[in-house]
């Protein structure tokens, strides 16, 4: 079968699900696009995760990316709904003096970008999280994080594509499996059920993206799989009600790795832990990290450490029963940026992947940089430090 | 001994052989291996050996009323009997009541037990866990006193409890019979026993049962109890919806037709406050997946099965299954299949020969159950009696309306209809909606079912159980 699309849309994650809700507000309803993922919608990264929206302010560049997506968020929970959305602030949590010095420090940062946090004490801390344990030295409250559920955000924004424009169209169970070419330019998206001509196209493939682009034989862009193993414990036992971190969780997530990603042998992991609340009562506890390439075994051994951490913090967890554990792997870049923009050497394809641990929360922007480009529209942030060209030698 | 040495011997135990379920197929291996000397561990989540059939109660608890057993039981009585001797102080078989096995690889399995983690490394494992009831969700399922037809037999076998007074009993398949005969021991009437299959579908099974003289005497022994309590079976009727007011105080029912489409205008209403409701099992295989088994589809046997060779071995050498977790057969099939899979354990650990009876023994069970069971196959048109406000994960409390939105959204596989509405990501991990949620979400037979996939804890246990696991 042939068919044609304004814009086809590769992956069906959070990412590629907030790009075609973008596009569908921006573009005329007539615009057809379609959206192909080659598992169930959402049902790769975008749900092995948690649900933190989390702005970060280490630098104005950063803060302005995480705080307007995470702004964004809350938009779409009063548009569309349906998603668990919970505005529960994140507790920043110091045992080691290390992290104890960190407090202070993420403070001012917040501070510096025009925003506010506030360092608790211990009665503070208990009136705000009664179940957490009596002796931590060092906690920052930042008010302006959220909690969603990612796999419900992606339906409701598909949804939500699909009122405003009748021509989006969803193909869970539909894998892109090569391209047609005219000239420098793509003619025509092949996949497992079509062939769809088209002559713009978005990589939204999370840890696949690298894969797609060689398909259109372009190098690979520097994506790589970084897992993250997590725990549920059963409804109604969750003894939290904020969004919890270990402080050093700054430290160690959202800095570029200094272990080689490809060495997949080399890498111990790290953790620090984040627990968070649940709509149910569930309480989900994170996460490690560890590049090992496409495995989805969970490592036991890390899986422990970061549960001992939860314990410390919060003595309740010990006793809640654990339904499941898993493994989700991070798109991680290797400048520890996502790439959101066009991909130069091929005139019409696009690419919006590489969020790394935070993709969730830079989903509504990252739609939004991508719409308002091929729109032609001035974009609400400055998106060169995204552009994926800087990888395009 | 120093308390580090203390501690090891707690929570490490070792045997040559360790069985998970102390069921027909659990017993029926252990007994045969500790008779040849062989040390063995069954670890059961329950609190007595007999696992789902032979349930008994607490030491020590009596039964209400006078427990009816059939003519089979005696085989299990003997069965428990020659286990338990086995199990006796110093013998060669040691029961661990109450542990539930949440992580295996071969040679290991990890236990909660009492709320302590403990480890039991073994060379061989004999995988027993039998079976989960299948759930049909109807309008008013989840109310109060509608249990399902295995919930009864732990309730009444298992704890004495009487559930209430007047019960209505529904289903599909040989296990309507002693869902009737445990209600009646305890006491309770059973206002009526509704078969869904046609009586001419049932027929099917006549030539198993005619021909297998155990099962002929079990289906008169059945057939005498109802006649004598009065209770007729009524084939092609099912329940339609439950009613009452915090519990059920009624109940629905009508006509099917032969794929078990309900039949409009045949609607008929019945008080009773105890509803019981067996549409059949489904193997529990994730015990089985997690040490490396393969799993096959065989919708006679209720859904994904454990593959496993002519001597019960799975794709793991050291691995070997029996009963129901190789598909539904009863216990029988599950007694047989046990000691087969010790005829060939003890092969490799004493150089003894598998008799070509215990064999045949075992084959001629499964292929008489395997034709018994076929005139009692799911009928899909059962999965039309939820209405699109009917609760169908209970979980996460899932409707089938917004299960069937995530399918038509997130594609129509089981995992994207999880993904698309949580339904099945609740402490049941989908054992209890799975089979059913992924045919009414789609409109496919429920035997289109993709493989489940399984996740460390295979049962909730506390995250201390994990932290602490030995290695
Ligand atoms: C343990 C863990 C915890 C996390 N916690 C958070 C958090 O709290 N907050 C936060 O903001 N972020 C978090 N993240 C990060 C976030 O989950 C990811 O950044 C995000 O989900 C990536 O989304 P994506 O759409 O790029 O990728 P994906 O969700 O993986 O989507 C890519 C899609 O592409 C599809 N695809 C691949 N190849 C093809 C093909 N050939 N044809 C068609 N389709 C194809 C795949 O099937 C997949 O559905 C976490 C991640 C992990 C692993
Ligand atoms: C209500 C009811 C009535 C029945 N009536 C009949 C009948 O009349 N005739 C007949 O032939 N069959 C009947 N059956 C079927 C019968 O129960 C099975 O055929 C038989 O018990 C199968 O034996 P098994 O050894 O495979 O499993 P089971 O007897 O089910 O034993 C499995 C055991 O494994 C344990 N277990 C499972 N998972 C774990 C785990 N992870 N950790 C620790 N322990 C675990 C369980 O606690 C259980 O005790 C009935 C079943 C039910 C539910």
């Amino acid at each position: 079968m042939t068919e044609t699309a304004d814009i086809v849309v590769i992956g069906g994650g959070i990412i590629g699900s907030s790009v075609v809700y973008q596009l569908a507000q921006l573009l005329d309803p007539s615009t057809r696009i379609v959206l192909c993922d080659r598992g169930p919608i959402a049902g790769a990264t975008s749900s092995s995760c948690m649900g933190h929206l989390m702005v970060t302010p280490g630098n104005a560049q950063e803060y302005a990316l995480t705080k307007t997506s995470v702004d964004l968020w809350r938009g779409l929970h009063e548009q569309l709904g349906g998603f668990d959305y919970n505005p529960t602030g994140a507790l920043y949590l110091a045992e080691s003096e290390e992290d104890i010095e960190m407090v202070p420090v993420l403070h001012q940062q917040f501070l510096d970008q025009g925003d506010q946090a506030e360092i608790l004490d211990q009665k503070q801390l208990r009136d705000l999280e009664p179940g957490l344990a009596h002796d931590i030295p060092g906690a920052l409250f930042y008010a302006g994080d959220g909690v969603v559920l990612p796999m419900l955000a992606a339906g409701a924004m598909l949804r939500g594509a699909q009122q405003r424009n009748p021509n989006v169209v969803v193909r869970p169970n539909c894998a892109v499996t090569g391209f047609q070419r005219d000239g420098d330019r793509i003619a025509a998206v092949v996949t497992e059920k079509s062939v769809i001509q088209t002559n713009t196209v978005v990589n939204a493939c999370g840890v696949w993206t690298p894969g797609i682009g060689e398909m259109l034989g372009q190098p690979r862009v520097p994506i790589y799989p970084r897992a993250g193993n997590l725990a549920i414990t059963g409804h109604h036992v969750s003894p939290i009600r904020t969004q919890l971190l270990e402080i050093s969780y700054l430290r160690f997530a959202h800095a570029a790795s200094d272990v080689d990603p490809t060495q997949t042998d080399r890498d111990a992991g790290g953790h620090a832990v984040n627990m968070q609340p649940q709509t149910n009562g569930g309480c989900l506890i994170g996460s490690t990290r560890q590049f090992r390439g496409m495995s989805k075994q969970v490592n036991r051994e890390l899986l422990k450490r970061s549960l001992l951490r939860a314990h410390r913090y919060v003595p309740g967890v010990a006793q809640a029963p654990i339904i499941r554990s898993w493994v989700g792997l991070r798109p991680y870049s290797i400048d520890n940026h996502p790439l959101i923009g066009p991909w130069d050497p091929v005139p019409g394809f696009w690419i919006a992947a590489g969020h790394e641990g935070l993709g969730i929360s830079m989903a509504p922007i990252t739609g939004l940089l991508i719409a308002q480009q091929i729109a032609g529209i001035t974009p609400s942030i400055d998106p060169t430090p995204y552009l994926p060209g800087r990888f395009a030698l | 001994m120093s308390g580090a040495d203390l501690t090891q011997l707690d929570t490490v135990l070792e045997a040559d052989v360790g069985i998970v379920g102390a069921g027909p197929g659990g017993m029926a291996a252990a007994a045969r291996l500790a008779a040849a000397g062989v040390r063995v561990v069954v670890l059961d989540e329950g609190q007595r050996a007999g696992g789902q059939i032979y349930r008994q109660l607490p030491v020590g608890m009596h039964n209400h009323g006078v427990v009816q057993e059939p003519p089979s039981h005696d085989d299990g009585h003997n069965l428990i009997q020659s286990f338990e001797g086995h199990a006796k102080d110093g013998g060669e078989i040691e029961l661990v009541r109450g542990a539930t096995v949440w992580d295996a690889q071969p040679g290991r399995l990890w236990f909660e037990h009492d709320g302590v983690s403990r480890l039991l490394r073994c060379g061989h494992i004999v995988l027993a866990p039998g079976a989960y009831d299948r759930c049909i969700p109807f309008p008013g399922w989840t109310l109060p006193g509608v249990v399902t037809a295995g919930a009864l037999q732990v309730m009444v076998r298992g704890f004495g409890v009487v559930p209430g007074k007047r019960a209505l009993v529904v289903g599909s398949g040989p296990l309507l019979l002693p869902t009737v005969t445990s209600l009646l021991g305890a006491g309770v009437e059973v206002v009526a026993a509704l078969e869904a299959s046609s009586r001419m579908r049932a027929l099917r099974a006549v030539p198993a049962v005619a021909f297998h003289a155990a099962r002929r005497r079990e289906a008169m022994w059945y057939m005498k109890q109802l006649w004598r309590n009065s209770v007729k079976l009524q084939w092609g009727w099912t329940v339609f919806a439950c009613e009452g007011d915090g519990r059920v105080e009624r109940a629905i029912i009508g006509k099917v037709d032969a794929h078990g489409r309900p039949r409009k205008g045949t609607e008929r209403t019945i008080e009773c406050d105890v509803v019981g409701a067996g549409f059949g099992l489904v193997p529990s295989i994730e015990v089985g997946m997690r040490l490396g088994a393969d799993t096959h589809m065989l919708p006679v046997r209720g859904g994904h099965c454990l593959v496993v060779d002519g001597e019960q071995r799975t794709a793991v050498a050291t691995v070997f299954a029996v009963g129901e977790t190789c598909g539904i057969g009863g216990a029988e099939v599950a007694s047989a299949e046990g000691e087969l899979a010790a005829a060939a354990i003890l092969r490799e650990l004493r150089g003894t020969t598998v008799a070509s009876a215990v064999v045949s023994r075992a084959r001629a069970e499964r292929r008489a159950a395997d034709s018994m069971l076929g005139a009692f196959a799911p009928l899909p048109g059962l999965h039309d009696l939820a209405r699109p406000d009917t609760i169908v994960c209970r979980c996460e409390d899932i409707t089938r309306l917004r299960a069937q939105e995530a399918a038509a959204m997130h594609g129509d596989s089981m995992r994207a209809i999880k993904i698309g509405c949580r339904a099945g990501m609740g402490p049941c991990q989908a054992r209890i909606c799975g089979p059913s949620l992924q045919a009414m979400a789609t409109g496919v037979n429920a035997c289109a079912m993709d493989v489940p996939v399984v996740q460390v804890p295979l049962k909730p246990v506390s995250s201390e159980t994990i932290l602490t696991a030995p290695q």
